[in-house]
C-alpha cells in the first residue's frame, strides 16, 4: 500500500514542499527512510514508531519504505514526524486515504505520541499548497498568520486519528490573541542633554542612516542606541511576515499573536563568530544576526572588539541588503536590510579619548582604531562623538522630548521618501539624489572647500548630501547649506592622527 | 682607527660607558689587539667574565667587514674630540664616545635649540612645536629633537618646512633602524638635509634604555632646551634634568592648566623657567633678536557668532557636544560656523575632535 502526504521542509528561511511518501509491503520488518534527510531527520524512524506505540496502534510488522521528495533536496529537522506517522498508518491501512486528501501535517512527535511546536511554522505553512494543514498547538498563531490555509491544530497523535477516523471532531480553533501591545522599549525622553546623539538617532531613524558612536566608557552610548528602535517606525504588513519568517526559522521567540510587528534589536556580543554574524552552518544554512535584525537594528557595542573578518563580511549586506551564502550543501539568499548602530571606544583606555590626555600609546591606539577598516567606516553615514553628559546636564537640563514626538518626524522623513520612491534616503543614488535635491550654490562652496582640505571624499559627499536631506525633511525645509553643514559635522573621523607630519610626507 | 672603533662599539654588552672604559686602555685598533691576543687586559668596572666573553667574540669578528658596512651606508664615525666630532660635547659630565651620523656635521657650528616634549601631544602642542621649529631655522637655528612621534615629528617638520638651516636630530637606535616607522620620511628629510646622529651601532634595536641616554645628548648639544608639551614626567622631564645639569637655559611654553599634557611644562613655569610665547622668545635668549621675523595673521575676521563659537573652545579640543552645550546656539548654526571656521582655518579637525589652530 502507498499513502503520499504534504509537507514541507526549511531551507534558509523559506519553506519547500516536500511529498512524504510511505509504502509498506510484505518482507522482513523494516524502516527506512530515503530522499537525503539530515540526521534529526533520519531519526524521526525511532520517534515515529514509539509515538505510534504509546498512541496504541499497532505498528506494521512488515517492509516500510519512505521517501522524502524530491529527492535532491535536503530535509533538515523534525518538522515532518508527524507526515510519516499518519503516512505510515494510512499505507497500512489504519487510517483511510480519503480522510487526509487535502491535508498538509507537520509536527515533531514525541515518543508518548504528543506532538511539539516546530521552529519555521510559518516559512514550514507558507510552502504547503493543501487548503488545510495540521500543525501543533504552539504554532497555531503563526500558521494562521498567512490566512491562505484553514489551519487545524492537535496535540496528540492518537487525538489526530480519532479525528481523521471520524469518532472525534477538530477542535474548535482558539480565539485570536489579540496582537501584543507595543512592548515597551525605553524611551527618549530619559536621556538628558546629548542634543548631538539625539538628533543623530533621530536622522539614523528617518533617513535609514548607518550610525557610529565613538565616546568614552559611561557616556550613553549603549543607552542611545537601545532607544532608536522605538523611533522606527511599526513594519507594514509585507515587512513584518518577512520579518516573522526569518524569526520563525532562526527559531527566535515570536511575540503574543505570533506576528512580529515592531523592528526588531539584535545585540550580539562581540564574541560573535562571522557565521553567527551573516548566517551559514555545515549541513544546515541558518540565518545569521543580520538576518534577524533585518527591517531592525543590529546594534553593535564595542565594534572595535568583534573579530576583523565579522565585521568585514558586514559589508556586502550593508550594501545590497541581502546576504549570499554559499557551503558545499547549497547557496541561499538571506535577506538581510538592516539599521547597523555601532558604538566604539576612542581607543583602548577608553577613558578620555582627548588629545594629550589619553593614556594609550600610539601604536596601541591606532592598532584599536584601524581595527575598524575604512570601507566599513565609509558605511557610516553618521559617526558622532558622544561625550559623557556634565552633571548639570544630567540633574538639571530640562527633559528632552519623547520617542513619540520624535517619531512622528521619523514618520514624516520615511514619508518624504516613500515618495521618492525608496524606503530611506539612505538608499537614493547620486543621479535621484542631484534631480530630487541638487546642491545650492553655497552648499557647493562648503564642500569644495571639504574637499580640498582632503576631509571629504567623492563618496563621502553623496552619504553627506543624503543626510543632509534627511534633515531637511524632518525640518520641512528645502535641503540647503545649513543642512549640509550639520551633515558634514555629523560624520566625524574616529582616528587622531597629526595632521602636520602626515602633509609633510605627502 | 675608525672601523676598530665601530668593532668594539658592536661588541656584545657594550654600552656608551664600557666603550668609554674600553678607550681608557688606549687607542681603538689597540684595544682590539689585546682583547684578540695575550694577557686579558682589565677594564675599569667590566667583570673580567664579560672580558673573557669579548675575547671569544673579538676572535669571531672581521674589522674589514665591520668596517665595509659603515662606508656602503655612509655612516660618518666620529670619535669623542675627533674632527667633525661637535666641540660642545668634548667637555660634557657623559659625552659620548663615539657618535655615528647620517647627513653632513656643519649643523653643529650654528645656535642650537632642543625642542623637546611629549609623544601624545594636543593639536595645539604640536601646532607650537612646527612654528618654533619653523621659526628657528628661518633665523638661522638649528633645530634639536629626538625624531619620536609627537612634539619631536613636529618640530623637525616646521624646520623642513623652513628650509633654511639644517636641522639635528638625535636617535636612539642604530641609524640604519628607522623608528618609529611612522616617521620614516621625516628621518630621511632630516639626514638629507641636515643630520642624523646616534650613539648605538648600526643594526641597533630601538631598547628602552637608549631614550634616556639619547636625551642627555639632545641635552648636551642644545644651547636651550625648550619643552613644549609635556605631562608631569616623562621623557621630556628627563631631557629638562640633563639641561639643568650641564647649565643649558630650559624654556617652556605655557599651556592650558587644565590640559594633562602641559602639566609639566606649566610646572617648569612656576618654577621660574622662561616662557616661550613665540620664536622671537627664543631668538632673543640666543642673542639673535635682530633677526626676529615680522609675522601677521591673514586669516580672515570671524564672524560675531564665529567669534563666540571659538570663544567655547577655551583652547582645549572640543566636541560637537560641548559647543553646543558651551554656546547655547542651535546645532544648525554651530555646524555652519564650524565649517567656515575650518575653511578659513581657524580651527581644524583632529579625529572627532575640532581643535583651535595658530596663526600662520
Amino acid at each position: 500500500m502507498l499513502a503520499c502526504i504534504p509537507a514541507s521542509t526549511l531551507l534558509g528561511v523559506t519553506g519547500h514542499p516536500v511529498a512524504v511518501e510511505v509504502h509498506v509491503s510484505n518482507g522482513l520488518p523494516a524502516f527506512t527512510v530515503v530522499g537525503l534527510p539530515d540526521t534529526s531527520c533520519r531519526e524521526a524512524r525511532d520517534r515515529v514508531r514509539a509515538a505510534v506505540l504509546s498512541s496504541g496502534l499497532d505498528w506494521p510488522l512488515r517492509r516500510i519504505t519512505v521517501n522524502l521528495a524530491p529527492s535532491g533536496v535536503r530535509k533538515e529537522g523534525a518538522a515532518l514526524d508527524l507526515a510519516i506517522a499518519i503516512g505510515v498508518l494510512v499505507a497500512n491501512g489504519d487510517v483511510s486515504a480519503s480522510t487526509v486528501e487535502g491535508l498538509g501535517l507537520l509536527g515533531e512527535l514525541g515518543l508518548d505520541g504528543s506532538i511539539r511546536p516546530i521552529a519555521g511554522a510559518l516559512p514550514l505553512v507558507d510552502a504547503l499548497l493543501t487548503p488545510t494543514v495540521v500543525v501543533p498547538r504552539g504554532n497555531v498563531e503563526e500558521a494562521r498568520l498567512l490566512g491562505r490555509h484553514q489551519v487545524r491544530s492537535v496535540s496528540r497523535l492518537s487525538e489526530l486519528v480519532a479525528v481523521l477516523s471520524g469518532t472525534q471532531a477538530w477542535d474548535e480553533p482558539p480565539d485570536c490573541t489579540p496582537p501584543a501591545p507595543r512592548v515597551d522599549v525605553p524611551d527618549l525622553v530619559d536621556v538628558r542633554g546629548q542634543a548631538v546623539a539625539r538628533l543623530a538617532l533621530e536622522l539614523a531613524a528617518g533617513g535609514g542612516h548607518h550610525l557610529l558612536l565613538i565616546g568614552p566608557p559611561g557616556a550613553g552610548k549603549t543607552m542611545l542606541a537601545r532607544r532608536l528602535p522605538g523611533l522606527l517606525p511599526d513594519l507594514d504588513a509585507d515587512a513584518a511576515l518577512d520579518v516573522t519568517r526569518i524569526h520563525s526559522a532562526a527559531g527566535i521567540g515570536l511575540p503574543a499573536g505570533g506576528l512580529v510587528r515592531q523592528p526588531p534589536f539584535r545585540a550580539p556580543h562581540h564574541g560573535a563568530s562571522p557565521v553567527a554574524m551573516v548566517g551559514g552552518g555545515s549541513s544546515v544554512l541558518r540565518p545569521g544576526e543580520i538576518s534577524a535584525s533585518h527591517r531592525g537594528v543590529l546594534f553593535l557595542d564595542e565594534m572595535g572588539e568583534f573579530s576583523p573578518v565579522a565585521l568585514d563580511s558586514l559589508r556586502q549586506p550593508l550594501e545590497e541588503g541581502v546576504v549570499r551564502v554559499s557551503r558545499a550543501v547549497g547557496s541561499i539568499t538571506f535577506p538581510a536590510d538592516f539599521l547597523l548602530v555601532a558604538a566604539t571606544n576612542p581607543c583602548p583606555c577608553g577613558e578620555l579619548g582627548t588629545p594629550g590626555a589619553c593614556r594609550c600609546s600610539e601604536g596601541a591606539r591606532l592598532r584599536y582604531v584601524r581595527r575598524l577598516s575604512g570601507p566599513l567606516l565609509d558605511r557610516f553615514d553618521l559617526r558622532i562623538q558622544v561625550q559623557r553628559p556634565s552633571a548639570h546636564e544630567m540633574f538639571c537640563a530640562p527633559p528632552g522630548q519623547s520617542t513619540s514626538e520624535v517619531r512622528a518626524r521619523v514618520q514624516r522623513a520615511r514619508e518624504a521618501a516613500a515618495e521618492r520612491g525608496v524606503a530611506a534616503n539612505a538608499d537614493l543614488d547620486a543621479a535621484a539624489l542631484d534631480r530630487l535635491a541638487p546642491l545650492t550654490p553655497a552648499a557647493l562652496d562648503l564642500a569644495e572647500v571639504a574637499i580640498s582640505d582632503g576631509r571629504l571624499s567623492a563618496r563621502g559627499l553623496h552619504r553627506v548630501r543624503t543626510v543632509s536631506l534627511t534633515l531637511a525633511d524632518i525640518a520641512q525645509e528645502s535641503p540647503g547649506v545649513e543642512h549640509l553643514a550639520q551633515a558634514l559635522n555629523l560624520r566625524v573621523d574616529p582616528l587622531v592622527v597629526d595632521h602636520r607630519v602626515a602633509v609633510t610626507h605627502g | 682607527m675608525e672601523a676598530w672603533l665601530c668593532a668594539l662599539a658592536e661588541l656584545a654588552g657594550v654600552g656608551p660607558a664600557r666603550l668609554r672604559a674600553l678607550l681608557s686602555i688606549g687607542a681603538p685598533d689597540e684595544v682590539w689587539r689585546r682583547l684578540e691576543v695575550g694577557p686579558l687586559p682589565r677594564v675599569d668596572g667590566v667583570a673580567a667574565a664579560l672580558v673573557s666573553q669579548w675575547r671569544r667574540q673579538v676572535s669571531t669578528v672581521d674589522v674589514g667587514r665591520v668596517w665595509a658596512r659603515y662606508e656602503e651606508r655612509g655612516t660618518g664615525v666620529m670619535a669623542h674630540g675627533a674632527a667633525g666630532y661637535p666641540e660642545v660635547l668634548v667637555d660634557d659630565p657623559d659625552p659620548p664616545a663615539v657618535l655615528f651620523l647620517h647627513g653632513e656635521p656643519h649643523a653643529f657650528r650654528l645656535p642650537r635649540v632642543g625642542i623637546v616634549g611629549t609623544r601624545r601631544c594636543t593639536n595645539y602642542g604640536a601646532d607650537v612645536a612646527f612654528e618654533l621649529g619653523r621659526g628657528l631655522a628661518a633665523a638661522g637655528v638649528c633645530v634639536v629633537s629626538g625624531l619620536a612621534v609627537g612634539i619631536d615629528a613636529a618640530a623637525h617638520a616646521g624646520a623642513i618646512d623652513a628650509d633654511l638651516a639644517p636641522p639635528v636630530a638625535v636617535v636612539g637606535s642604530g641609524l640604519d633602524v628607522v623608528y618609529p616607522r611612522q616617521n620614516r620620511h621625516l628621518w630621511h628629510s632630516v639626514a638629507s638635509r641636515g643630520a642624523v646622529v646616534s650613539e648605538a651601532p648600526l643594526g641597533v634595536a630601538p631598547e628602552p634604555w637608549r631614550f634616556p641616554a639619547r636625551n642627555r645628548i639632545i641635552a648636551g648639544l642644545s644651547d636651550i632646551v625648550v619643552v613644549v608639551e609635556s605631562k608631569s614626567s616623562g621623557g621630556s622631564m628627563h631631557t629638562v634634568n640633563e639641561a639643568i645639569e650641564r647649565g643649558v637655559p630650559v624654556m617652556a611654553v605655557p599651556g592650558p592648566i587644565r590640559s594633562p599634557a602641559s602639566a609639566g611644562t606649566n610646572r617648569l613655569l612656576s618654577e621660574g623657567c622662561a616662557p616661550v610665547c613665540d620664536v622671537d622668545d627664543l631668538l632673543v635668549m640666543l642673542g639673535l633678536d635682530e633677526r626676529a621675523i615680522a609675522r601677521t595673521d591673514a586669516r580672515p575676521e570671524p564672524s560675531p557668532t564665529g567669534r563666540r563659537v571659538l570663544d567655547a573652545f577655551c583652547w582645549q579640543p572640543v566636541g560637537l557636544d560641548t559647543l553646543v552645550g558651551r554656546t547655547g546656539l542651535p546645532i544648525p548654526d554651530i555646524a555652519l560656523t564650524i565649517e567656515r571656521l575650518l575653511a578659513d582655518r581657524w580651527i581644524v579637525r583632529n579625529g572627532p575632535w575640532l581643535e583651535r589652530a595658530a596663526a600662520g
